[in-house]
């Protein structure tokens, strides 16, 4: 920027403020950086100064202070010896020592409890003469007006962080990250007492580098008198000995008591605080009014994250615990039986849905086992297949025959449903598998208005394995399919929910998965261990949604593996198929 | 059946292990597993020096058609049963944090951060894992209920790079950090700088940086600027009609195709789908060589199953002229014709 380009620059506060055409703003030091480059106006245009010209003079916000060329002081106007008393006429401009004056840069400095800025212009015959303004007041101005919008623009990144529902810990652990370095070198955050312990967090400032977070426990009876007082509400304003407390409490690494100023403010929650906010830094750096405000602020929004991730947790916990009893069983280790399942219900964010698989034990050396959907959708289904489980459970110990079992779920789930005048049914496939000595199962299976098994063959060959019947929980005494399947070492029964054969995908989405290309997915996987083949089934349907919505998806499979496939060592050696453990924490 | 082998170092066991595979048998794996661990072999080294090859060479073989999808898939399966039972021979104790591992809702290759999850927990993590094509409001409703150090996400394949934007951005917003890996994100991670999340190579290094939660915080904002042109945008809304119409067009200029069995017809209408979501990816990311490595790779795919290449450059012609009005799909297009005649297929047009 050139001394041209500043000429008729108004600032916008309409001060026109110098008799020339020059002006340049109070507070920008670099808009007169080159005043040497002025050409000085011209010394004398045969006229002589008019009388009243000393009272224009007078009149300017701007003193002038003009010296000679070896520095002494020949001018002072009226505003300058105001504002500069120590310069006086006759004496080296020097010899004042005011600091903005002697070093002939241009710039604001600080004078006797004003802000002051000063610009030199040189005159003819080598003079000079010093423009001197009091911009106290809009610097004081301009100052207050950013750090306004530091403290909107911290409070908005503050909202953005804090805004998502998170979990409390991880609330807690933002919340004093976010308080490093702007509100404080050290924050602490304690969390209401739960069940008699308090949780803190906190954030220390470790140079440059992003605030170190650390945690731990208190005892709620050994609470700083301080926080304890914030808990109920109140924000302490005895100062003094909270930095005391804070550091009696071993919070404040690197801070003394002498050197440090400490603020804590209550986090508001739903009736009581859910927790106090420490903040203490260096006492070089005061908390004022408006750091207070900022301080209440930040809280107010720290104290609604905590708030919603606290009930979050507590609806979480006992949405857990429900879900948790919903979800199916996976089989558990039978011998002769290799057991695949697969499970993804409709609700990507619910782990449980409206179909349901399972197996139980017989005394016999045998097992049950079933697959199935119920009508509807979501919790309301998954509630009711929770119901069928718990039928089955104790049904199958009275009953252990396929058609009669099914016949006696479907009466005890018709007495349910008419008393809670519901009309709830299912759809299911029911069996019971027995081992042979030679590896083989035979499989005697009831079908309830389910899709057909499939049955891949050793010799490659997929089978569709004809079993009908009739809605399970609508009529009394309803038609029950029934069949028996035998299944030589290595072979595989397939049971799978119309979440597979009706996923709607393909190029526009729309078109149903179908149980043709199921047939062709499982052609060729004869060998596929069970496991695999439930997951290939789950992933073939899935690709074929890609991404689209979806109803539930439950898959069982069983393959005959015979008792003594290997020694034994190894069964136990490896308790669990890989995926079980996970499952159960995974609605995938 | 495979004799197990009594070798003491991983390299030395790969070939009988391989086999071991190559025959579905389970316990045959495991034991050649558990004789390096009784003979004193890291249990971190067991998983990356024979599991991690075994299971790349896996992937190799499907492609060269040498082995079925359900050779594959079974081979996979035993070595998931190999990682359970070494899983449960090395059993530390944690001292660390909790760590979530997952896969790209879509995405199938679970054993790969699975392996990184046990490798996590052989040193000392909890880790918790999600299992293959985990959904993201599953993957957050989780970290809502459970409070996690870090989130490892993989992704094999970069066509599910825009998913994967969207749940790394799920789970920052849950503020927890972020670090993936995956072939999916590029030989050297570059989409993964490009999306703007911390990028492992392998098993250790995730651990490493998982270690250094500064670092793993302190990840350059995503540079997606580009996406202002809504080429990606459109592409995605687009992608039923230009199959459709790639696929009329493969009738007319290839007899052949009017006579598919309705198999082949669904694989053909993946393909097509499968060079758009990589051509989307490519947008999303703004690389060219995105795009330009999948033709590459699916020319080497269609060959050994005998299936002629020449129809795919007839396609790449047919997307470019339907999408002449967006630059950068005409110009991935243009370098991804240029890759297919690298490779030795013949143009069509």
């Amino acid at each position: 920027m050139t001394a041209a380009d500043v000429r008729d620059w108004d600032p916008g506060d309409g001060r026109i403020s110098t008799p020339s055409t020059t002006r340049a703003a109070a507070w920008s030091a670099d808009a007169l950086s080159q005043p040497a480059a002025l050409p000085p106006l011209a010394p004398d245009r045969g006229l002589a100064a008019p009388d009243y010209w000393a009272e224009v003079v007078e009149h300017f916000r701007e003193g002038l202070v003009v010296c000679d060329a070896d520095g002494v002081v020949r001018h002072v106007s009226p505003v300058a010896e105001r504002l500069l008393p120590e310069v006086v006429p006759g004496e080296l401009l020097a010899a004042a020592g005011v600091p903005g004056l002697s070093d002939g840069r241009p710039g604001g400095f600080a004078h006797r409890g004003h802000r002051l800025t000063a610009r030199q212009v040189p005159l003819s015959g080598g003079r000079c003469c010093w423009y001197v303004e009091d911009v106290t007041e809009s610097v004081s101005r301009a100052d207050a007006l950013l750090a306004e919008r530091a403290r909107s623009a911290f409070l908005a990144v503050v909202g953005d962080k804090l805004g998502n529902p998170l979990h409390p810990d991880r609330a807690a652990a933002a919340a004093v990250r976010l308080a490093v370095p702007t509100l404080a070198e050290v924050a602490v955050l304690v969390l209401a007492p739960r069940l008699g312990r308090a949780r803190w967090w906190r954030a220390s400032r470790a140079d440059d580098e992003a605030p170190l977070v650390d945690s731990g426990v208190l005892a709620g009876g050994d609470l700083p008198a301080a926080i304890a007082e914030g808990l109920t509400g109140v924000e302490p304003h005895a100062v003094d000995w909270l930095v005391e407390q804070a550091i009696d409490a071993g919070w404040l690494p690197g801070l003394t008591g002498t050197e440090s100023t400490a603020r804590v403010v209550p986090l508001p929650g739903r009736d009581a605080p859910v927790g106090v906010l420490l903040v203490a830094r260096r006492a070089t750096r005061w908390y004022d009014e408006d750091d207070v405000e900022l301080i209440r602020a930040f809280a107010a929004r720290a104290g609604a994250a905590l708030t919603t991730a606290l009930l979050y947790r507590d609806q979480a916990e006992v949405a857990d615990t429900l879900q948790a009893s919903l979800l199916p069983v996976e089989p558990a280790e039978t011998p002769g039986v290799q057991w695949g399942t697969a499970y993804r219900p409709a609700q990507a964010g619910l782990r449980i849905g409206g179909d349901f698989y399972g197996s139980h034990q017989l005394p016999d050396g045998g097992s049950v086992f079933f697959l199935g959907d119920v009508s509807g959708k979501g919790v309301e289904a998954a509630v009711f297949t929770g119901q069928l489980r718990q039928c089955l459970q104790a049904l199958h110990r009275v009953e252990s025959h396929p058609g009669r079992l099914l016949r006696l779920l479907n009466d005890s789930l018709l007495e349910t449903t008419m008393a809670h005048g519901q009309g709830r049914f299912a759809t299911m496939v029911l069996g019971v598998a027995r081992p042979h000595r030679d590896g083989g199962l035979t499989l005697t299976m009831a079908g309830g208005g389910h899709l057909p098994p499939l049955v891949l063959r050793a010799s490659g060959e997929v089978e569709s394995v004809p079993l009908r019947g009739m809605l399970i929980g609508v009529v009394p005494d309803p038609r029950v399919g029934e069949v028996t399947v035998r299944l030589a070492p290595g072979e595989t029964c397939l049971l799978y929910s119309d979440g597979v054969t009706e996923a709607r995908g393909g190029r526009r989405g729309d078109e149903q998965f179908g149980p043709e290309r199921l047939f062709n997915a499982v052609t060729g996987c004869e060998r596929m261990p069970a496991p695999a083949l439930a997951e290939r089934v789950e992933q073939v349907t899935c690709d074929w949604l890609a991404h689209g919505d979806h109803d539930d998806i439950a898959v069982l499979a069983l393959r005959a593996v015979g008792p003594s496939g290997r020694p034994s060592r190894h069964l136990h050696a490896v308790p669990a198929p890989a995926g079980t453990d996970q499952r159960k924490e995974t609605p995938a | 059946m495979t004799a197990p082998t009594t070798a003491a170092d991983p390299i030395d066991a790969y070939p009988s292990y391989l086999d071991c595979l190559a025959d579905a048998d389970e316990y045959a794996a495991i034991d050649v597993a558990l004789g390096l661990l009784d003979a004193g072999v890291p249990a971190e080294r067991l998983l990356l020096d024979l599991v991690a090859p075994a299971q790349a060479e896996v992937g190799e073989r499907w492609a060269r058609n040498e082995w079925s999808v359900a050779q594959e898939h079974a081979a996979t399966h035993i070595s998931e049963r190999v990682v359970a039972a070494v899983a449960v021979h090395a059993n530390p104790r944690p001292t660390g944090g909790r760590v979530v591992v997952a896969c790209m809702d879509g995405e199938w290759h679970a054993l790969p951060p699975r392996l990184v999850a046990e490798v996590l927990r052989l040193r000392g993590w909890q880790v918790t894992f999600l299992g293959a094509s985990v959904p993201a409001a599953h993957l957050v409703s989780y970290l809502h209920r459970n409070d996690a150090h870090a989130v490892a996400l993989a992704c094999a394949l970069p066509m599910r790079l825009p998913h994967a934007h969207r749940m790394i951005e799920a789970c920052r917003r849950s503020d927890v950090p972020v670090v993936v890996g995956g072939r999916g994100f590029g030989v050297d991670g570059r989409w993964a700088r490009r999306l703007g999340a911390a990028w492992a190579p392998d098993a250790p290094s995730a651990a490493e940086l998982i270690a250094d939660e500064r670092t793993l915080r302190r990840v350059p904002p995503a540079q997606l600027s580009h996406l202002a042109d809504d080429e990606y945008a459109s592409l995605v809304r687009r992608r039923a009609e230009l199959i459709d119409s790639a696929l009329a067009d493969l009738r007319e200029h290839v007899p052949a195709a009017r006579s598919y069995t309705a198999a082949q017809l669904d694989s053909t209408v993946s393909d097509l789908g499968h060079i758009l979501d990589f051509l989307a990816a490519a947008l999303y990311v703004d690389d060219v060589s995105l795009f330009s490595e999948f033709v590459a790779w699916l020319v080497g795919i269609l060959t050994s199953r005998g299936v002629p290449a020449a129809a795919v450059d007839l396609s790449l012609a047919h997307y470019s002229a339907a999408l002449r009005d967006f630059p950068r799909a005409v110009h991935t297009l243009a370098l991804g014709r240029a890759a297919l005649a690298a490779a030795g297929a013949p143009t069509a047009r």
